[in-house]
């Protein structure tokens, strides 16, 4: 009974040798490449359990196949004008063949030290292509970043998988300058510019408010001018309305009149009037002589 | 018979004691027994160990995929499981993994920034405060290319702008499965202290970084100058937040951006000044405009009140419905109001004169016809008398014809000639 048990245990501890030695996994980040006596046999791209001849029969290279990101050093390159540029670009990259890399590159500091090559070569090539306008322009329409980006990644992707198996998922560019010296002339320009624009607002805040000022004068003579026109109406209306009482003075025109100057005298005299009359009108004539009346027959 | 005599011997031996080997054999025995029990026992334990080294929590803010023999399980939504308690094959069968999913991560970019030492940032004037140059260093200083403004001159325009920012971004993993299978994480740089959701932090930051840097340059080359300093901030920061996302899905990250802020923007120091101005001119543009706007509505104002300006409109617009604008002129204030009640109290005054008038003469005139003489004297003298009890001064003067001439001064108010003589005094 003791010697099956110990048969089992020994038994279970070698086939976990033999499992290990001839089993291996590859994980959904990776992909691997199995050797025989150093020659490439096969790629394993599919995540899962694998079999092989236990080493130093076959050997299994794996590498991790998710993004990594490399950013090439900052470099001037010249545009289709011969403006001179500084970017820093980098590429998001992954291990897209395994035999491939492994041939070409093999670890991924190598692959990164081509990499840098081809970036440069790309860059300058691409770049070479286009005028500085098309990366920054007055005209939005007529820039081309993100197409200048495209070229440079279809070009990359091509070269750097048919090169080293490498494939290139994404290329940006982290920084868009210009060279120290041309910082100096686009600073005088742009105080030039932001001098003019300054004069610019100043002129146009003035204009402004001297229209906004024009106009609410205007429209404040044409409203009183409108509210004259009406005041005038009122007033005719009322003298047409008193024109029908002065109708019924034609019955005697003359008493009408006098009575008419009698209230304008009265008016007109109102107030602090002074009076400066002969002693022969009426009724002063009264302090001169006494009248000489006599009864009506 | 000597046979049997070796037989019996042989017998005679074995029936012998022999005391020291039985005991060191038992003792060997005994050994290996407990020996091979312990084993068992470790053998149980080692097991036991083995199997519960698979119970693995998933905190309330991560997600877990599991693996097994490296490649994820189960279908659908049963690949990724939620917290809790969860109990898997130890390694290597299966191990699990887990994505900090929740959680919502920082991330600032400074490197549009222009280079500055703390000491910089002292107070102008300060011993250790270094004054910047005239040109920006592309190797150390941080800035973004925008756009010159368009001119439509018809001309090719490349003119272009400096200008600084600062940028935060917010991110948050929300697929587990392409962050795990896609982003470059690698646990074996975990530190002290720290925890996965660190290590994953610490290992895509840098690639973050870059492609937000990459969104902004290639957003803000579409905008000027004053739009990233005040006018448009609010579209870059979508433009880029697109952009950006476009970017992390094409590379099927499983990162979504949860917001993008431009937190400082400012324009390079060596042309800060005329910025200001410009600046200033703009309030001061402001001010003037406003100033000019009240100007405006105190004027119509005062000329009409509030509904100076639509009833201006009514009466100048040939369309618009008369009722409307006679609804408007009573509401009239300020002069037109006061224009309009002198002339309504002329009609009133008017008309109420004439009718006056008309009723003393038709009043007076069966009077006057019976005895005009009487009447109109009678008028007459009311009026000379009224005329000279208001009067202040009378003065009744001898024709000139007349040697002796008579004055006669009456009733001279007193406080009149008092005035009179105090006014030269004043001027």
């Amino acid at each position: 009974m003791k010697n099956i048990a110990v048969t089992i245990l020994v038994i279970v501890i070698v086939g976990i040798g033999v499992l290990l030695a001839v089993c291996f996994q590859v994980r959904d980040t990776e992909a691997a490449l199995v050797t025989r006596l150093g020659k490439p046999q096969r790629t394993i791209t599919k995540a899962g359990l694998n079999v092989r001849w236990p080493a130093p029969i076959e050997r299994v290279h794996k590498f991790d196949t998710r993004m990594r990101i490399y950013e090439a050093a900052i470099a001037e390159t010249t545009t289709k004008g011969a403006i001179p540029i500084i970017m820093h670009t980098f590429v998001i990259w992954q291990v897209q063949e395994p035999l491939r890399f492994y041939n070409a590159v093999q670890t991924v500091d190598q692959a990164e030290n081509k990499l840098y090559s081809l970036i440069q070569d790309t860059q300058n090539k691409v770049v070479g292509r286009h005028e500085f306008s098309e990366f920054v322009n007055s005209n939005p329409e007529n820039i081309r970043f993100e197409q200048i980006e495209d070229e440079m990644l279809q070009e990359l992707k091509a070269a750097a998988s048919q090169n080293y198996g490498i494939n290139i998922k994404a290329v940006g560019i982290k920084q868009l300058k210009v060279n120290e010296d041309t910082t100096r002339a686009v600073f005088d320009r742009m105080k030039a510019e932001r001098n003019r624009k300054t004069e610019a607002i100043l002129s146009e805040g003035n204009a402004m408010a001297t229209a906004i000022k024009s106009d609410a004068d205007t429209k404040k003579q044409k409203l009183l001018a409108a509210v004259e026109g009406r005041a005038k109406a009122i007033r005719g209306t009322g003298d047409a309305e008193a024109a029908k009482y002065y109708e019924l003075l034609k019955e005697d025109p003359e008493f009408a009149m006098f009575l008419r100057e009698t209230e304008a005298i009265k008016k007109a005299l109102e107030k602090r009037a002074t009076i400066v009359i002969s002693a022969d009108s009426e009724p002063f004539r009264l302090l001169k002589e006494m009248p000489e009346l006599e009864p009506k027959k | 018979m000597t046979e049997q005599n070796e037989n019996q011997n042989e017998q005679i031996k074995s029936q012998e004691p022999r005391p020291k080997t039985d005991q060191a054999y038992k003792f060997l025995s005994d050994a290996l027994r407990a020996s091979f029990t312990l084993l068992k026992i470790i053998i149980v334990v080692l097991l036991a160990l083995f199997l519960l080294s698979g119970l693995q929590t998933v905190g309330p803010y991560e997600k877990a995929l599991v693996l097994t023999f490296g490649k994820i399980s189960g279908e659908g939504e049963g690949r990724v499981l939620e917290s809790g308690l969860r109990w898997v094959w130890p390694y290597p069968i299966q191990e699990i993994v887990r994505i900090p999913v929740e959680k919502k991560i920082n991330l600032a970019l400074d490197s549009m920034w222009y280079y500055e030492r703390p000491e910089d940032r002292l107070p102008q004037g300060s011993k250790d405060r270094r004054n910047f140059g005239p040109t920006l260093n592309p190797l150390i200083d941080g800035y973004c290319l925008t756009r010159g403004e368009r001119q439509d001159t018809g001309q090719e325009q490349s003119d272009y702008n400096i200008v600084h920012t600062k940028w935060q971004l917010t991110y948050q993993i929300t697929d587990p499965e392409s962050f795990f299978k896609n982003a470059y994480v690698d646990f074996a740089d975990i530190e002290a202290g720290q925890n996965y959701a660190d290590v994953i932090e610490d290992n895509i930051t840098s690639m973050l970084q870059a492609m937000l840097a990459d969104a902004v340059v290639s957003t803000l080359v579409n905008y000027t100058i004053d739009d990233v300093l005040f006018q448009q901030i609010g579209s870059i920061t979508d433009h880029v937040k697109r952009s950006l996302q476009d970017k992390l899905n094409q590379i099927q990250s499983g990162i979504t951006v949860v917001s993008i802020q431009l937190d400082n923007q400012a324009p390079p120091r060596q042309v800060a000044d005329a910025f200001w101005a410009s600046v200033q001119a703009a309030n001061i543009k402001e001010t003037t405009i406003k100033d000019a706007q009240s100007y405006y509505d105190k004027s119509l104002n005062e000329a009409g009140g509030p509904v100076a300006e639509e009833l201006l409109a009514a009466t100048e617009d040939k369309n618009t419905d008369p009722k409307h604008a006679e609804q408007l002129w009573p509401q009239l204030a300020g002069q037109a109001q006061d224009v309009i009640a002198k002339a309504e109290a002329y009609r009133t005054r008017v008309v109420e004169n004439a009718k006056a008038n008309a009723d003393y003469f038709r009043s007076l005139l069966p009077e006057y016809r019976k005895s005009p003489r009487l009447v109109v004297q009678k008028i007459w003298q009311d009026t000379v008398q009224q005329v000279f009890d208001e009067a202040d001064e009378k003065i009744i003067i001898q024709p000139t014809g007349n040697k002796n001439e008579v004055r006669i001064l009456v009733s001279r108010d007193p406080a009149i000639k008092k005035q009179e003589d105090e006014q030269p005094q004043n001027k």
